[in-house]
């Protein structure tokens, strides 16, 4: 195919390999060592964290309760966006797959459209009631009905926001 | 091994949670990385660059005000920008290919998927150093060449030269 438009592909110089080093490339298992040692010290801070996480979490609820406008739906978004990207590194994986339901609810139905907050409140509740509980594992049974409802009811709303 | 002088490197932290920032921080320390510098805006990360001049940045997508794309799509086209090649390491919930796609045309060099291990972060920081990707300019984009082999004798269709740079929405 001709091209239409001029396009300068070009490769700058490599000055971050002139400035580190490494001469024969790869990972370096020592840093990771010690990177996963200082993980592992870190690890006694992740219960305040999440504590923290879902304390922001259910401010942006009571802010879009209040308010439902454009800037407490991102609000919400940004609180459910971050527990879900943090709460598996925290060992909280079902607050994770909750998040993502609760991000990919108000992340597909359009701006403008509405997000009903009964929903928005089953997942925060959900949220609340895992870390309290301290349900840290995917296997339970009841968890793992309780996900799969909320999913199900944001898939219903994803394909009725895709329609309109 | 690779005996890497992380201890040479300056490296930009942005994301607006405390948390996040303070993990990844933890693990470019342990890295050896000495200079880092944080920021919890677009805004002041945009500060901060052209202070600091960092090596490397990595950067949350999703952000109060100014996006982590928005600010990748300043660093590659603002005349202000200190270098606009400077890599460039997202860090994202999002996963899908759209998502990914949008991030490349913004000129997002490479991505790390949360949760953060140290082993992505060491991964993507040797991708930057060993495999850095040729710079491509068109008329409607600046930024990383998103094909990592083969450039060069690509002759499909160029989609980037007619269309707009994509703004970032979130």
């Amino acid at each position: 195919m001709k091209r239409q438009q001029p396009i300068e592909l070009f490769m700058p110089p490599n000055m971050l390999k002139a400035k580190v080093g490494g001469g024969l490339g790869g990972i370096d298992l020592a840093a990771m060592k010690r990177a996963e040692s200082a993980m592992e010290t870190l690890k006694s801070e992740f219960g305040d964290w999440i504590a923290e996480d879902v304390a922001a979490l259910i401010a942006a609820r009571a802010r879009y309760a209040k308010t439902p406008d454009a800037g407490a739906r991102d609000a919400l978004l940004r609180a459910a966006h971050d527990i879900k990207g943090q709460a598996p590194t925290f060992n909280y994986p079902l607050i994770a797959r909750v998040a993502a339901s609760l991000s990919r609810m108000i992340g597909e139905i359009p701006p403008g459209g509405a997000i009903p907050l009964s929903l928005v409140d089953a997942h925060v509740t959900a949220i609340q009631v895992i870390h309290k509980n301290r349900m840290q594992d995917t296997n339970d049974k009841t968890a793992q009905a309780l996900c799969a409802e909320l999913d199900a009811r944001v898939d219903e709303l994803v394909v009725v926001a895709a329609k309109t | 091994m690779s005996n890497y002088r992380f201890d040479r490197l300056k490296i930009l932290v942005v994301d607006d949670n405390v948390h996040m920032r303070k993990l990844v921080v933890t693990i470019l320390q342990a890295f050896g990385v000495i200079q880092i510098f944080e920021a919890d805006s677009g805004d002041r990360a945009w500060h901060i660059l052209r202070e600091a001049n960092p090596d490397v940045i990595m950067l949350d997508w999703v952000m109060e005000g100014m996006s982590g794309l928005d600010l990748v799509q300043m660093i590659r086209t603002d005349p202000q920008t200190p270098n606009p090649f400077v890599p460039v390491i997202m860090l994202t919930g999002h996963t899908s290919l759209d998502h990914v796609a949008r991030a490349r045309d913004a000129g997002v060099n490479e991505f790390i998927a949360k949760p953060v291990s140290v082993k992505t972060v060491m991964s993507r920081l040797v991708a930057v150093i060993e495999h850095p990707r040729p710079y491509v300019r068109t008329q409607g984009y600046f930024g990383p060449c998103r094909r990592r082999r083969g450039a060069e004798e690509y002759r499909g269709p160029e989609r980037r030269s007619e269309a707009p740079q994509q703004q970032a929405a979130e």
